[in-house]
């Protein structure tokens, strides 16, 4: 190997830790990760699978990879929504969403840049604080027109005027997203209706970054760390996010940098509890049959699973049914790890096999609490072309505590208070 | 009674080739060990569980649990192969480490009571039923994928050359075993079960099997020093890194709050889409 490449292989040998480096070389090559890729079930190319990545990997970091299969290898790394179905089913265990994440930082630090597309994402989110490039002092105002519009029983607060025991954390795509405000009015009315005292952070509140982490950005765990002493300064003690991926950042990807997140909940977490401590009452009957799809980031990668579906089994007239691939087996929609960024064609496809996969159990729903996977799984409907709805999960849960709330009254007074 | 039947082996060779595939083993080990050490430390270190963690290790291990659940055909064939070729080991072991013992005077007897009293046939015994379970899992991989061919499978050159390795290991295993039994009264026989089904036992003499025996077992134990060179470079590498990657997950993952933390029960894995 030319010393050039050596040092390379150095460097991203040196970014990835001494477990992952043995796990390359303890791979079976069973091909077990391949048979249940979602994103191999639509490109059958041995690069797209985990035992091919693995592979490429390992020579990488050992004796280089001529171009054609490094270009291989970066097609396989990038096309991947990091799901960690293959982690679930390796009878190595193998941690290989980890792997692709780290794998990813790896790569940038020792030059071999990222797609595009990716890059300029996580540009926008580091400048703009969010990955919609909007002005910072608009992320609050869903709460300020809610209120407004007469959706919510009392004004949100913000942290900065009244502190509460319990910081809501709408995220970027909740609180700038018109389509996906009614997450963030709706968890309010919640939280609101159970008697939950709260606050906002508002026009302070950060994109928690767990995007950076995703793409393999360099800066994320500088990043973090300003976000994490935004959360001491302002003394919060716990949080509640109803966005998946702010709940893997804040939970997951913090953790190893912050003991305070073992305090952040996802809504689902929290809202099951006040149902089950009956502050929360569910009084309506939702007349539905509806599926439930697991967003990765809160299943296979957080184990949360029961909650979600107890919240759901708890509305009345509402059935659930189970798709063949659920829990910790759930087919990721596609949305995850900057695949839609790279390839939204499969994307697509993903999604639309999800979709299928609803419509073969006899659901006219599919319900998920995951506002990134309820776009996603809205671009499966397209592709399909099917009848199926797609709810977020507060939808159903609003339908049955204060339908007033549903999504499409918040839409309608948005649009009148827009006009007026 | 002096059960094991002696002849010729080339030890001074095979002593020689010994020390060097050992050499060569441990060499490239030490450039695994440095190339796996450019690694980082990693940032969480999983604290307590550690009684929990064992038991997952044991059942993902020696059990191979996951294996099991996936697929149990592909378990049985595993779980053959696997014990066949660790029990093989053992034996291996137990007659290179009693050797050099004996030798010094520090086997306590162990030696004569395995090679030449009642423990041989012991070791015969376990050694045909470890051989055959190695035989059967291999027949049956080999099947697998060459008539059964599933989805997964690629066929990769490492996967045919370890395949036919451990195979030509074990009829060579079985083909000397075969020439031994050929030599000893049926009684004996018995004890290699599967081996005697082969040969008629006592149907020839030392004289004219003992150029045979000296070849077959050279060419067996050289090929066995074969794999030891080839086994770095091999897939066979899982056998040594599986476990040792399902430890220091069993460890991490309670930290992570990965797939068997906080419920193992409700995690486990449905059947294979695959076969």
């Amino acid at each position: 190997m030319a010393r050039r490449e050596e040092a390379q292989a150095d460097r991203i040998a040196g970014r990835l830790t001494r477990r992952q480096l043995i796990e390359l070389e303890a791979c079976t090559r069973c091909g077990e990760c391949q048979v249940w890729c979602p994103v191999f079930l639509q490109d059958k190319r041995e690069c797209i699978s985990a035992r091919g990545k693995l592979s490429l990997l390992q020579r990488l970091v050992n004796d280089g990879l001529p171009d054609t299969e490094l270009q291989d290898f970066l097609q396989g790394l990038y096309e991947c929504s990091a799901c960690g179905q293959c982690h679930v089913v390796c009878p190595v265990r193998i941690n290989t969403h980890e792997l692709w994440e780290q794998t990813r930082e790896s790569l940038v630090s020792a030059g071999i840049p990222r797609p595009e597309t990716q890059t300029k994402q996580l540009l926008t989110i580091k400048r703009a604080n969010n990955a919609f490039d909007k002005p910072q002092q608009d992320r609050g105002l869903w709460a300020k027109k809610a209120w407004e519009a007469g959706l919510l029983k009392a004004p949100v607060p913000l942290w900065r005027e009244q502190p509460s025991s319990v910081l809501y954390f709408a995220g970027c795509t909740a609180s700038f997203d018109p389509e996906m405000q009614s997450v963030a009015v709706q968890t309010a009315r919640l939280l609101q209706e159970a008697g939950v005292e709260f606050s906002i952070l508002g026009d302070e509140e950060p994109c928690c970054a767990g995007k950076l982490r995703r793409m393999g950005d360099l800066e994320f765990k500088a990043e973090a760390e300003k976000r994490i002493s935004l959360f001491a300064e302002k003394g919060i003690k716990e949080i509640v996010v109803s966005c998946a991926g702010c709940f893997k950042g804040l939970h997951s990807d913090y953790a190893a940098l912050w003991p305070g997140a073992k305090k952040v909940r996802h809504l689902t977490q929290f809202i099951d509890r006040l149902i089950q401590d009956g502050k929360l009452r569910l009084k309506h009957a939702v007349p539905l049959t509806v599926t439930y799809h697991d967003p990765c980031h809160l299943g296979r990668h957080n184990q949360i699973y029961d909650p979600p579906r107890r919240i759901l089994q708890a509305i009345p007239g509402l059935k659930l049914v189970e798709m063949p691939r659920h829990r910790a087996f759930s087919s990721c929609c596609g949305m995850g790890g900057g695949l839609k960024l790279v390839n939204p064609g499969i994307q697509h496809s993903m999604a639309g096999v999800r979709i299928r996969e609803a419509e073969s159990v006899g659901a006219t729903a599919v319900v998920t609490p995951c506002q990134t996977c309820y776009m996603g799984l809205q671009y499966g409907v397209e592709e399909t072309a099917s009848s199926m709805q797609v709810y977020h999960l507060n939808e159903m849960l609003i339908r049955s505590v204060c339908p007033e709330v549903s999504c499409g009254e918040i839409s309608a007074r948005f649009q009148h208070l827009q006009t007026t | 009674m002096q059960l094991m039947v002696d002849y010729p082996k080339p030890w001074l060779l095979f002593g020689v080739a010994t020390v060097i595939s050992l050499g060569y083993m441990g060499y490239a080990f030490i450039l695994k060990w440095r190339a796996w050490n450019r690694g980082a430390e990693e940032t969480r270190r999983a604290e307590g569980g550690r009684g929990r963690a064992t038991w997952i290790w044991l059942a993902e291990v020696l059990l191979q649990r996951q294996l099991f659940v996936l697929s149990p055909g592909r378990w049985l064939m595993h779980i053959l192969i696997f014990y066949g070729f660790a029990g093989l080991l053992f034996l291996s072991l137990l007659a290179s480490v009693l050797r050099p013992l004996a030798l010094l005077g520090l086997d306590r007897g162990l030696s004569s009571f395995f090679f030449q009293g009642e423990g041989h046939l012991f070791i015969k015994l376990w050694g045909d039923a470890f051989g055959l379970a190695l035989l059967a899992g291999l027949v049956a991989a080999l099947f697998r994928r060459l008539f059964f061919r599933s989805v997964q499978l690629d066929n990769s050159q490492a996967d045919v050359i370890l395949l036919v390795s451990l195979l030509w290991l074990a009829l060579t295993g079985f083909a000397l075993e075969a020439l031994r039994v050929a030599l000893v009264p049926v009684w004996q026989a018995r004890y290699s079960f599967f081996a005697q089904l082969f040969v008629s036992p006592g149907a020839y003499t030392y004289n004219q099997l003992q150029p045979w025996l000296t070849a077959l077992w050279s060419l067996h134990a050289f090929s066995v020093l074969g794999l030891m060179l080839y086994l770095p470079h091999s897939k066979l590498m899982h056998s040594l890194l599986a476990p040792v990657v399902i430890a220091m997950n069993a460890l991490g993952e309670q930290d992570r709050e990965d797939i068997y933390w906080p419920d193992v029960k409700k995690h486990r894995p449905t059947g294979s889409p695959g076969a």
